[in-house]
């Protein structure tokens, strides 16, 4: 059998496991591309790393976990706050479990829990996102 | 002789100014390939929802969607190109629905309406409530949400 992508589907999510991904410092190059792509207003501080920047971040770093990827069908929606500010050359990872999740027809719905942490261990941002995964093909 | 005046921000909203029911229609805005390309490598979000053409064609969709993050994205831009005052306030919560999908040669404008506004626990502060729909070119909802910020607010 060749090598192929391991991915994890809803039934391999266990609530509450701690997944913590690997940090990352946040530079005035991800503020900038950010800043080309969204086209927003000048910042007012140019040291304040967008808010939603990071959480744009944080979505790439959740992939970084030690657990195979999740097949994820759709990112549904989130309720996020913003706790403290995140500045340039600040370094954030994410720690995240599964709160709970509900078996539908097709896939299921995952809520995750997830917090923002900076270098000092201070949650900048957190919330809960809801994901709908993908189950196992039945053989 | 170089002066940088005329550039300074407006001035900062406050509490007093802010009209509830206020509505905001941007401009409208393409969501390109590039966009998405962009955004992969920015956020580092691959998922092959956004980035596996050949795999798309069989899935439910029939082509790459952009990531829900890239529109929400371009969304604030959207807002901030006609109410900057409002909505580059600091953010102190976001709700958001994916309502869905949002294809490569889709063009997005968003629909912002202030919903609401009271004071804050901490004195000098108040709390107002952007609730925000992001459409289409068939006038479809793709996206909504609420966010809360944070502004000035007199005293006495």
């Amino acid at each position: 059998m060749p090598r192929t992508e391991r991915c994890s589907y809803f039934e391999d999510v266990e609530i509450g496991v701690p997944l913590e991904t690997p940090a990352m410092t946040v530079t005035a190059a991800h503020v900038s591309l950010f800043a080309g792509l969204s086209g927003g207003a000048p910042p007012t501080d140019p040291d304040v790393v967008p808010h939603l920047l990071a959480l744009c971040l944080s979505s790439g770093l959740g992939w970084r976990v030690p657990r195979p990827p999740l097949v994820v069908l759709a990112f549904m929606g989130f309720d996020w706050k913003f706790h403290l500010p995140i500045r340039i050359g600040d370094t954030i990872r994410s720690r995240s479990h599964t709160a709970s999740k509900r078996s539908m027809k097709e896939g299921g719905v995952v809520f995750e829990h997830r917090d923002l942490v900076n270098q000092r261990g201070e949650i900048v941002q957190s919330g809960r996102l809801t994901l709908l995964v993908a189950k196992r093909k039945s053989a | 002789m170089l002066s940088y005046a005329g550039v300074s921000a407006q001035a900062p909203l406050s509490f007093e100014d802010i009209k509830v029911g206020e509505e905001f229609i941007s401009p409208g805005r393409t969501v390109t390939e590039m966009d998405v390309v962009l955004f992969a490598g920015l956020s580092g979000d691959y998922n092959v929802l956004h980035t596996d053409a050949e795999h798309m064609k069989s899935s439910q969709f029939g082509e790459r969607i952009a990531h829900g993050l890239l529109v929400l994205s371009l969304q604030q831009g959207l807002v901030s190109r006609i109410a900057p005052e409002l909505v580059e306030l600091p953010m102190a919560e976001l709700a958001w629905k994916f309502r869905g999908p949002i294809k490569i040669g889709d063009t997005v404008h968003v629909v912002a309406r202030v919903s609401d506004k009271r004071p804050a626990d901490r004195p000098g502060v108040g709390i107002v409530t952007i609730a925000r729909r992001v459409l289409n070119q068939r006038g479809e909802v793709v996206q909504e949400g609420e966010s809360e910020h944070m502004v000035e607010r007199r005293l006495g």
